[in-house]
């Protein structure tokens, strides 16, 4: 059965970008445009496998979305990846801490992303 | 400040009116080259997806044809087996026909020895008629003593005349066989053996379709593994494509860190000349607030430095970090 990929982006190039790469590698995809979308969305009961989301959103960002998805039941240990263009160390390790996964560079290719993915998601 | 076209004072109000009028206009261009990339790369993602389909599509329908070709060939591989059996069992039919031939033969040989008992079942019925005969006579002359005796003589004549009836017809009938035998069998199998003989170069044929199949197939399988590789890497090169398009929201993102810093500016000009076009806040501020907004432009800039052109050497951030 495919897996679930939850992505979220303020950018719709960037939504459009992953879904399309996701799809075409045989996930199932989510989209939300912010992290507070994407928040209510698990708390509507979605239950992606994995989480991809950016850092710089409106409404609420990925740093804050991260440790709130972190708290919802269920969600404690679903692979969550930073998908950014944000370098700097400092935001790296505070989304570390709140429980992030990876942190990767935008933009990321699609062979890296696959590989990436099958590294947090044996099976996928 | 001197207006160089009509030599007259300009006042730095309408200076700066200017200035802000070029950047308004500048930033109107910024937000439709953003606008219009975004556009352009969901387009190009659009039309890759597009190319993905028709690929899979293609792919799909060669693995179709292949399967189907697999298939046929199984159904023709399992009929040419069929056909070679039957060929194998036609080119030993002769030989097998010969040696049933043999064994008529000999069933013909004992054939003739019942032909000879018959020609003694005659004789013995002959004789037995010949003493019916004289049993009868003998019976006449006794007069009515010989009476139960003549019905006995009669009864013998009539069975010697049944046995050699008999002895007539299993002779003829074992004429018949032994005719059948040396004549049309032995027709038959020198007539067989021309007509399995061709079966047997037709068994032939079919071996060699059979290796010319085997031929085609492993041609065909070839040609699709190339094809399937070509779709591979196909897929990869589309998923590179669409990770180059994410260049349009990062380019978008310093658009957005320049527009925000040139608003910045314009703010700190307006706030310092004021809508007359005199300094209102002192233009000694200026400077200082500027040096902020420089700073805060290039922390930020900073933060983003991921691109391909700002991360050579060895001071680049990790493009991929797992924790």
């Amino acid at each position: 059965m495919a897996k679930t990929i939850m992505i979220v982006d303020d950018s719709s190039t960037m939504l459009m970008s992953l879904r399309n790469s996701l799809e075409i590698a045989g996930f199932k995809v989510l989209e939300a445009s912010d992290g507070s979308v994407a928040l209510k969305t698990l708390q509507g009961g979605a239950k992606p496998d994995l989480i991809i989301t950016d850092i710089n959103m409106p409404n609420m960002g990925g740093i804050e979305f991260i440790g709130k998805a972190r708290a919802l039941a269920g969600f404690r240990f679903i692979p969550i990846l930073a998908l950014t263009t944000e370098s700097q160390q400092g935001k790296r390790d505070e989304a570390k801490k709140l429980g992030a996964t990876g942190w990767l560079l935008k933009p990321v290719s699609g062979t890296d992303l696959n590989k990436i993915i099958k590294q947090v998601l044996p099976g996928a | 400040m001197l207006n160089e076209d009509h030599d007259t004072e300009v006042s730095p109000g309408e200076t700066l009116d200017v200035f802000l009028r070029l950047e308004e206009a500048l930033d109107s261009t910024l937000k439709s080259v953003i606008d219009d990339t975004e556009s352009s790369a969901q387009s190009i993602i659009r039309n890759i997806r597009q190319l993905h389909e028709s690929a899979r599509k293609l792919t799909t329908y060669l693995d179709g044809t292949s399967l189907n070709a697999g298939d046929l060939g199984k159904e023709i591989a399992q009929s040419v087996a069929f056909l070679v059996d039957i060929g194998t069992f036609v080119e030993r039919l002769p030989a097998k026909m010969e040696r049933d031939l043999v064994s008529i033969q000999a069933v013909v040989e004992e054939m003739k020895t019942l032909s000879d008992l018959t020609s003694d079942v005659k004789a013995i019925s002959l004789q037995s008629h010949l003493l019916a005969i004289n049993a009868a006579v003998e019976a006449g002359r006794a007069g009515s003593a010989g009476n139960a005796f003549k019905v006995v003589a009669d009864e013998m004549r009539r069975l010697a005349g049944n046995s050699n009836a008999m002895a007539v017809r299993i002779n003829s009938g074992l004429a018949r066989a032994q005719q059948i035998v040396d004549g049309g069998l032995r027709s038959t199998i020198t007539d067989s053996s021309r007509q399995l003989a061709d079966v047997s170069t037709a068994a032939v044929a079919i071996r060699r379709l059979q290796d010319n199949l085997d031929d085609m197939s492993q041609f065909y399988k070839t040609r699709f593994a190339i094809v399937a590789k070509h779709n591979e890497d196909l897929v990869l090169e589309i998923a590179e494509a669409l990770g180059q398009v994410q260049y349009q929201d990062v380019v978008r993102q310093c658009i957005e860190r320049y527009r925000i810093a040139a608003g910045r500016r314009n703010d700190a000009l307006r706030d310092v000349f004021g809508s007359s076009g005199d300094p209102v806040g002192g233009d000694a501020a200026l400077p200082v607030q500027l040096e902020l907004i420089l700073g805060d432009f290039l922390a930020e800039e900073d933060k983003h430095r991921h691109s391909v052109r700002q991360t050579q050497g060895s001071s680049a951030p990790l493009k991929i970090e797992l924790f």
